[in-house]
This record gives structure tokens, C-alpha cells and sequence, in this order.
């Protein structure tokens, strides 16, 4: 749960006390980290980030435009924490809090994807995110998280999946993908859940268990024409990787919900932490909580399955035929897998094995356009933003490939690809990267039989 | 007059140079200090050392720029260089630079023209491209919506300068390069620069004196992107 500093009775969104926290909050920047501050000293007002944006790039109106967000708290930091500003005032591009409306504040932090497209063509490399997490944070500690977001990170604190998915309804998402892969392939393809022991601790986001199931069953189907489906296991307990502190900027949040699957990993027992389809999950785990040695040295690695089915492709331990894939397939990056940790290739190398027609979207790779939801995507009051705004570019992009099906590999780019989709009257299908694989992939040397795949 | 002399001529190059050292050494001093914790934001180039590379290439071409905003980058880039350009050329006015360019094998003549032509051709492309980032910054909605009172002010010295600068070399109160070098050689030697003849010509007192003071505001202004650019590539590319 998220620590709102203020009691309920006292919260006065534009009062005073939170005012003063926010304040704290910016001048603490002082003390770093040195890419905030930095960041806060660097920016010439140049406007490149704009002419990048996919919301600004949909709607150019100023408020959406990653610098004036930005400034929200650099105005602020120059007034209270530089000399110049402190004298100059507006001279120095400082504004004093007073005046600000911070629910409006509250607004504008949500309005950025956090698709760090910015920062890849900023000329200092400044990377708007970063602000934006950090807004986010301060507009946190006075209770002004949008509730729906508030309520994802609670529900994950107390269940350890965003959905609030009980045991019960895992294990029969996990009965239901066991029948379908009997269907297909006429064999027992084992998904085991709770083996202590095994090699393999396989961590999707739960969309990909219970809304987007072929994913799995990919995977599942992996290991089986490996022969190692006696050496993974999925927990009934940890089956989702999403961590919605990342999108409320507030790290204790985000630590708290990553301690359960660093936890689980070492009970199991696991040699490697396999995260699965979803981007910011491995991000955190991988670029920020390994790196970071939040809690210390591991007894396991982290991979990801795009990696590991890349790899196991390219020594050719796997047979597809593609003929199951006929329609054209593009393939979405997702911000966190191509800008972040460099996982561009391993898709495409499993997307073009799998499939007859597969064409690329551009720009592609770290360059990609944001789907225009992002950590947002589950923020149903702003879905008319998503849908006509930040995801306007991304509807064009894909329309330009005339793919009938986009994959990609984060549920969140799924949710906002497929509610794109449908808001504009298209009928391409959106999926994940493994659920093609698990359509061509060939068991006991047949590819799946079945009919539709609705 | 006098006293104008002493305070432009003489005290204010000393406590621009002073303040700059400060503000610039201050700055880059806490930026290190600061914390950077080990995240992986963007990957990096595959080694440390091309990682430097990387950063190095943005500072001096502004590669992601060039990838960004073409239009932009043909302007700035022309900006900066030249600006570059300009500063490395009034190294012959503070100092006798000649006596090493004829040592290299240039002739007088040679050096005569290089100055007059590239730097004059400087002292124009710079007053041009400044101009057509100013007018960017007032045409261009998404530059002109986030542009405040300190992204133009700052532009005001630097127009004084280059209008008190050009007209000392197209102008009729063309500089004289002895005087002024022996000005900056009695700085150099705190001895008595008040009083030299340099100071008589009011125009070069006036830029000389715009040149320190915005030297004086860098570390404290929207300049100091001079030296953020040298760090901030390498706290977004980690491995």
C-alpha cells in the first residue's frame, strides 16, 4: 500500500502541508540522484523531444509538450535550490510553488507514457521519464495517484498479482491451458506449478495466464519438445511480473512487490529467474534490481523467454512451420524490451521463424513510436487520451505495414494495442510473440491442429 | 571615466574569470559527488571506453540531434561551432599566436587572410544563425510555447557582443591587435592594464566587458548546457 504522508481528514490537495511536501520533495533533488539534478541544470529549451512524442506528436497542445511537464518542477527547483534563480526569479526561468494547481500537476504526470522515446533524440540525452517518475512520486505522497493506479499497486501488494487472482483461479487458468494444449497436440504438455527444485522459475505478467494465455502455452511447449518439462515450474503465488511502483514513482512500492519474487525465486530454489512477455517487469528486475543489488547477491540468474526461445532457434533446437502463420504479423517493440534493455532482435528472430508474412513497422527498434499506453494503460478515465492522443502515431504505424496481426511482448502495450484496435473500427488481432510460436511450433513433429484462434 | 576603466578594463576580467572557475569547478564537483545509482537506462555502447567515445561524439557533433531534428541540428551545430571557432580565434588577440603560425610555415600574409577571411566569415555566420534560432524559437509553436523570459534574455548579451564585435572588424573602429595584446599581456602580469591605450576605444570596451560578464554567467544560466553536454549521455547509456 502506498504511504500517503497526510491523514485523510487533513488532505487539502492545494492546502499548504501538501504544497510543503512537494516542495520538500523538489528540493531534495538537490541531493540527487545526479541524473535528476543534472537533468534540472541541463535542459537549453530546444523543444526536440516534442517533435518526438507521441502525444505531443497526436495533439500538439503545450501541456502535453515533455518539456513544460518537466519544468513543472525545474521552475521550482531553480527557485528554491540555484542561486540565480533565487535572485532573478523569472530571469532565471524560476517560479516559486505558490501559484501552482497541483491537480492539474497530478494530470500532466499522467499524460507522459514513460516511453523515453525523448530521450533517445534529446541532445543532451535528457530523459523526460525520469521527471515524470519523479512528479509522479511527489504527487504519491500527497494522495494524488489516480485511484484506478492506487488500486492496481494495493491489489499487487496484497495478492502479488495486479489482477487480485487467487490461488484457486490460477491453478484453473492452468487446468483450462492444459486442456487446450491436449486439444492441440493430442499430448500431456506439462505446466508445473510449485516444483521446488526446478531449474527454471517462469514469471509472465498474469495477463498472459489469464487474458492472453497462449503466451504460456508457448512456453510450455518449449520446454516439452526440450524434453524439460520436468525442470520449470511456475508459482501459484508469484505468476505476475507487473509492478505498478514503477509507474507511481514510488520505489518502496516497487521494492516491496519485487521482495516477493526475489523471495519465491529462493525458495524455489530456481538457477534462473525466466521473466516472461512484459517488458517494465524485466526491466526491474533485471536493469534495476539486479544492478542495484537491492537484496544483494542472487543465487540465480535473470533471463528473458524472447532470449531463450531466440537462442534456442538459432541453434536450431526448434521446428516450426509457418504455414499455421499465413496472415501478415508485424511486431510492436515495446518501449521497455527496445529502448531500455536492448531486446529488439530475439523477437523478430522468433516472429520470422514462426511466420510466413512477417513485415516490420517503422521507425522500428529503440526508435519505435510509444502504443501510446504504457504504464497508463490501465487507466480507464483516460482511455479517450489513449485512444485519440498518445496512441494516434501507433494506429498509423500500423496501418502502414497492412499486418492483420501485431504482436508484442508486454501486457500493457497488448491492452492499449487491442483497445486501439477496436476504438478505431480495425480488425487486426493483437497477441504475444510466443503465441505464435505456440501456433507453429511443431510437437512430436506436428504443429498444433485446431481451428481458430479467437 | 576612470573609474569606469578600472571597473570594466580591470576588475571585472579578474572576477569573471574567478567567478566562472568557481561556479564551473562548484558545479561539476556536485554533479560527481551526487549519487548515480548502477541502473540500466538505455544500454550502452559495448564498452566502457566506446561508451566515453559515444559522449564525446555527442558533445562535439550532437549526433542524437542530427537524428532527431535535422533542421534544427544544421542551426545549432553551425551555432556552436563557430562559436568554437570565434573563441579559439581571439586566442590571436590575447596573444601573440603569429609567432608560433609562422613558426608552423605560414607566411604574414597567409595569417593576414585567415583571420580576416574566416573569422569575418565567422562573425557573419554566427550573427545569422543566432538569428534563425531566435526566430525558430519564436515561430515554432512547440519552441515558442516553453520559451520564457530566460531563454531570451540570455540572447540579449550575446547580440551585444556580436554587434560590438563585427563592426571592430568591418567597422571604422577596426581593432588594433598590438594595443590589445599588450592590454591582455598587463592583465596576465597585473601590471597597471587600467591605463593602456586598448581601453581608449569604447567598442572594444563594451564587448570585451559583455564577452567576461557572460563568461561570469555561465555556470548560473541556461549556459551551463555547455557543461552538462558532457555528462549527461553517459548517466542515460549504462551497462
Amino acid at each position: 500500500m502506498a504511504t500517503a504522508t497526510l491523514d485523510q481528514s487533513e488532505k487539502h490537495i492545494n492546502g499548504a502541508q501538501a504544497r510543503s511536501a512537494v516542495r520538500q520533495g523538489i528540493e531534495a533533488i538537490r541531493k540527487g540522484p545526479r541524473a535528476l539534478r543534472m537533468y534540472m541544470e541541463t535542459c537549453a529549451h530546444c523543444g526536440t523531444c516534442a517533435s518526438v512524442c507521441p502525444a505531443y506528436y497526436a495533439r500538439p497542445e503545450k501541456h502535453y509538450n515533455p518539456v513544460e511537464r518537466s519544468d513543472l518542477i525545474r521552475r521550482v527547483y531553480k527557485k528554491h535550490c540555484t542561486p540565480s534563480g533565487r535572485l532573478l526569479g523569472r530571469l532565471a526561468g524560476a517560479e516559486s510553488l505558490d501559484g501552482a494547481d497541483l491537480e492539474r500537476w497530478a494530470q500532466m504526470f499522467y499524460e507522459c507514457t514513460g516511453c523515453r522515446r525523448c530521450a533517445m533524440y534529446c541532445p543532451f540525452g535528457i530523459d523526460n521519464s525520469v521527471v515524470t517518475r519523479k512528479g509522479r512520486a511527489l504527487m504519491d505522497k500527497i494522495g494524488l495517484t489516480p485511484a484506478a493506479m492506487q488500486k492496481v499497486v494495493r491489489i499487487s501488494l496484497e495478492t502479488g498479482n495486479t489482477d487480485g487472482a487467487s490461488d484457486a483461479a490460477f491453478r484453473a487458468a492452468i487446468e483450462f491451458l492444459l486442456e487446450e494444449m491436449r486439444d492441440e497436440h493430442g499430448v500431456e504438455i506439462p505446466i508445473p506449478v510449485d516444483v521446488v527444485g526446478a531449474e527454471y522459475f517462469y514469471v509472465p505478467p498474469s495477463g498472459d495466464v489469464l487474458v492472453n494465455p497462449e503466451a504460456t502455452m508457448g512456453v510450455a511447449k518449449v520446454f516439452y519438445v526440450l524434453g524439460m518439462s520436468d525442470k520449470w515450474t511456475m508459482s501459484s503465488q508469484c505468476f505476475d511480473g507487473a509492478n505498478y511502483g514503477l509507474f507511481t514513482g514510488n520505489d518502496e512500492d516497487m521494492k516491496r512487490d519485487n521482495k516477493r519474487y526475489v523471495d519465491e525465486a529462493k525458495r524455489l530454489g530456481a538457477k534462473v529467474l525466466l521473466m516472461g512477455e512484459c517488458g517494465h517487469a524485466h526491466r526491474i528486475m533485471k536493469m534495476m534490481m539486479e544492478k542495484q543489488r537491492w537484496w544483494g547477491e542472487l543465487p540465480f540468474q535473470i533471463a528473458n523467454c524472447l532470449q531463450w526461445t531466440a537462442g534456442l532457434i538459432r541453434s536450431g533446437a526448434l521446428r516450426f512451420d509457418p504455414s499455421r502463420n499465413l496472415q501478415p504479423v508485424t511486431f510492436h517493440d515495446p518501449c521497455n524490451f527496445a529502448r531500455s534493455c536492448g531486446i529488439s532482435e530475439e523477437p523478430r528472430a522468433i516472429l520470422r521463424t514462426a511466420c510466413a508474412d512477417f513485415r516490420e513497422m517503422h521507425p522500428n527498434r529503440e526508435e519505435n513510436w510509444c502504443c501510446g499506453g504504457g504504464g497508463l494503460s490501465a487507466l480507464d478515465d483516460i482511455r479517450e487520451f489513449r485512444m485519440s492522443v498518445s496512441g494516434k502515431k501507433k494506429l498509423g504505424q500500423i496501418r502502414e505495414t497492412g499486418a492483420e496481426y501485431v504482436a508484442t511482448a508486454c501486457s500493457n502495450c497488448k491492452r492499449q494495442l487491442t483497445q486501439l484496435m477496436e476504438h478505431h473500427r480495425e480488425t487486426v488481432a493483437v497477441g504475444g510473440v510466443h503465441d505464435m510460436l505456440s501456433r507453429a511450433i511443431l510437437v512430436n513433429g506436428k504443429a498444433a491442429e485446431r481451428r481458430d484462434y479467437t | 571615466m576612470e573609474i569606469l576603466r578600472f571597473l570594466l578594463g580591470v576588475l571585472l576580467p579578474y572576477a569573471a574569470v574567478a567567478v566562472f572557475l568557481a561556479g564551473i569547478s562548484y558545479r561539476i564537483y556536485t554533479w560527481k559527488k551526487l549519487a548515480s545509482p548502477a541502473m540500466t537506462l538505455f544500454p550502452s555502447p559495448p564498452t566502457e571506453a566506446a561508451n566515453r567515445r559515444n559522449a564525446v561524439a555527442e558533445a562535439l557533433l550532437f549526433r542524437s540531434l542530427f537524428r532527431g531534428d535535422r533542421v534544427l541540428w544544421v542551426m545549432a551545430w553551425s551555432f556552436h561551432a563557430v562559436l568554437a571557432l570565434i573563441l579559439v580565434g581571439h586566442l590571436r588577440v590575447l596573444a601573440n599566436v603569429d609567432a608560433v603560425l609562422l613558426r608552423l610555415g605560414m607566411t604574414e600574409p597567409e595569417i593576414q587572410a585567415m583571420s580576416g577571411g574566416t573569422g569575418g566569415a565567422a562573425g557573419i555566420v554566427i550573427a545569422v544563425t543566432a538569428l534563425l534560432l531566435l526566430l525558430r524559437r519564436a515561430a515554432v509553436p512547440r519552441v515558442r510555447e516553453i520559451s520564457g523570459l530566460a531563454d531570451y534574455s540570455i540572447l540579449l548579451p550575446i547580440a551585444a557582443i556580436l554587434t560590438t564585435g563585427n563592426p571592430m572588424r568591418f567597422g571604422a573602429e577596426h581593432f588594433d591587435l598590438g594595443l590589445t595584446r599588450a592590454y591582455f599581456a598587463a592583465l596576465a602580469g597585473f601590471s597597471g592594464a587600467g591605463r593602456l591605450a586598448a581601453l581608449d576605444n569604447g567598442l572594444f570596451l563594451i564587448h570585451m566587458s559583455l564577452a567576461f560578464a557572460l563568461i561570469a554567467l555561465m555556470p548560473f544560466s541556461k549556459l551551463l548546457h555547455l557543461g552538462g553536454i558532457f555528462f549527461t549521455h553517459q548517466l542515460v547509456r549504462k551497462h
